[in-house]
């Protein structure tokens, strides 16, 4: 019973910023402090009437987009390699992935700032884009392997026993088995690359992503605008999170209805 | 019927490793040979003197910094490590909700600049922690200390990487099973004499583990240092950054970035060695390799 409200209290810990945080975007007044003046829509009406902060949410979105369609093709082909890699392979494989997730973002960031400068690639989208991926499929690998430790590779020698070339097998046996993982590790990609912004901080340029443009504005000031952006950033991630877990929970359906079936 | 197996893994091993070589080890080989450059009047030159290294060594600033990062690294990775356990605890052995295990990915999920943004508007002078105590008339004048120092940085720290550290929690305590706890609990052990009896020997390296993530990860934190750190509270990464940023010297910053791997690792030694000779820590055989 102490447990439990030990736990409770660690997670109001957690989640009472955030409260304060949605709290204050519908906040009547510009000040950030109690006592509370009243709800107010202005601070969302003024988000939606912000050109600047709608082209950095389409530059985030597109670096998103492309950051996980990447991830996904490189996550997947090396997920299905770990699949029929030896031992050592999947060492150096793990090693590959475990290192950067293990750094601070500031040293993945300033290593990938001195490549682009010394192979003299100008800072643009693509540069992010190539750094995000960096983040993301490591994380991707490894939540998957994760989930392909339950995939039983007898499934696709019997379809190869039972005549099917490999493209055949792949089409038919291992693509749908392992789809589902497949889109929710796409969805874990684009959440890394929305939020991140340590990394893209040195490889930007002078592009400007979502929270490159909150960045800039908590520097200069503390305003209720800033709390309808979290905001709407906050429900965005629940949204993406409550995706993945839809998806997981409609594949654990799916196996027990073909387990009962087999 | 192997050999081309593994052949094929390997074909399709073969872009993700070449991704993450070219840009990861690539870069971290660059960034390790320009430590050893110089810069002068902002141009790189190659070279191979070890000035900046020492430099750092002897400047104050460097000091000051690094050992401001290291004692905000081990307070905020204690206290970190020290509240997710009773959470993994909870998690792994008593009530797997799910409730609970949401409420924990919406806050690691939550945006890494809007939580910092969130403890900024908590501590500040007319901020909402301030605004309570003055109301409730346990201060009478707005407490300027919360907001730019080293107990702002720490408790954001502590917010921001808490989720994180309660999954390798939950992830390092999954390995151990139920009936070792409950057997301890028939024999007479306490709660806590079955955690530090039991429990921790068995997830110690899982836990030094969890620590020293969360150690790497806060005291490489410069954004945290820089909106709420103020004067006394800055660390390394923020000085590296700015080398990258403002004043362009990027060798000196590579020569820093390495120095403060280099203490990460001192760190873990000593966190290990002291575990080994409190007993905590028993060295075992890593029963999982074989598993897979």
């Amino acid at each position: 019973m102490l447990l439990k409200l030990v736990v409770w209290s660690i997670l109001a810990f957690l989640l009472m910023p955030l409260v304060i945080i949605v709290l204050f975007s519908f906040h009547a007044s510009p000040s950030l402090s109690f006592p509370f003046a009243g709800f107010s829509l202005r601070w969302y009406a003024e988000v939606l009437g912000n050109a600047q902060l709608g082209s950095a949410l389409v530059k985030s979105l597109t670096v998103a987009g492309f950051t996980a369609l990447i991830t996904l093709i490189l996550g997947t082909a090396a997920s299905l390699a770990w699949l029929r890699l030896g031992h050592r392979g999947r060492v150096l494989l793990e090693v590959l992935c475990l290192t950067p997730i293990a750094l601070p973002g500031l040293f993945v960031g300033v290593s990938l700032l001195v490549l682009f400068a010394q192979a003299r690639v100008q800072l643009s989208t693509v540069t992010i884009v190539i750094s995000h991926v960096v983040l993301a499929l490591p994380i991707l690998i490894v939540a998957m392997r994760a989930r392909l430790a339950l995939f039983d590779p007898s499934l696709e020698e019997a379809s190869r026993d039972l005549g099917a070339s490999q493209m055949q097998t792949f089409g038919k046996v291992t693509l749908p088995l392992i789809a589902p993982t497949l889109i929710a590790s796409a969805i874990l990609a684009f959440a890394v690359s929305f939020d991140e912004f340590v990394v893209t901080s040195f490889v930007a340029g002078t592009e400007t992503t979502l929270p490159m443009y909150i960045w800039s504005m908590m520097r200069r000031t503390v305003t209720p605008l800033i709390n309808a952006i979290s905001t709407l950033a906050l429900v965005f991630s629940i949204a993406i999170l409550f995706a993945a877990w839809l998806i997981g929970h409609l594949r654990r359906r799916s196996a027990v209805a073909s387990r009962t079936v087999s | 019927m192997k050999a081309p197996r593994s052949s094929m893994g390997g074909l399709l091993a073969a872009p993700a490793v070449l991704y993450m070589v070219v840009f990861f080890v690539v870069p971290s080989l660059i960034l390790f040979v320009y430590s050893f450059w110089t810069a002068a009047s902002y141009r790189i030159v190659p070279d191979f003197v070890f000035s900046n290294y020492l430099n750092s060594l002897m400047s104050p600033l460097f000091w000051t910094v690094t050992i401001n990062a290291i004692l905000i690294g081990l307070v905020t990775a204690s206290v970190t490590l020290v509240l997710a356990i009773p959470v993994g605890y909870y998690l792994v052995y008593v009530s797997r909700s799910q409730v609970i295990l949401y409420l924990i990915l919406i806050t690691w999920f939550s945006s890494y600049l809007v939580r910092i943004y969130a403890w900024r508007t908590l501590l500040g002078t007319s901020g909402v922690l301030n605004t309570i105590l003055i109301q409730a008339g346990i201060v009478d004048t707005p407490v300027g200390v919360f907001l730019f120092s080293r107990f702002a940085v720490a408790i954001t720290l502590i917010h921001i990487y808490l989720p994180f550290c309660i999954l390798l929690v939950v992830s390092s305590l999954s390995e151990i099973k139920k009936d070792l706890v409950d057997a301890a609990r028939d024999l007479g052990a306490s709660p806590l004499g079955a955690f530090f009896r039991v429990i921790a020997p068995n997830a110690a390296n899982g836990l030094v583990g969890a620590f020293m993530l969360t150690f790497v990860m806060v005291a490489g934190d410069y954004v945290t240092p820089q909106m709420l750190g103020g004067s006394s509270g800055q660390t390394t990464g923020l000085l590296i950054a700015d080398q990258f940023r403002k004043t362009g010297n990027w060798p000196l910053g590579a020569a820093q970035a390495f120095l403060m791997f280099l203490v990460s690792i001192v760190i873990y030694l000593s966190v290990m060695g002291l575990g080994r000779a409190t007993g905590l820590v028993v060295k075992r055989r890593p029963a999982r390799k074989a598993g897979g």
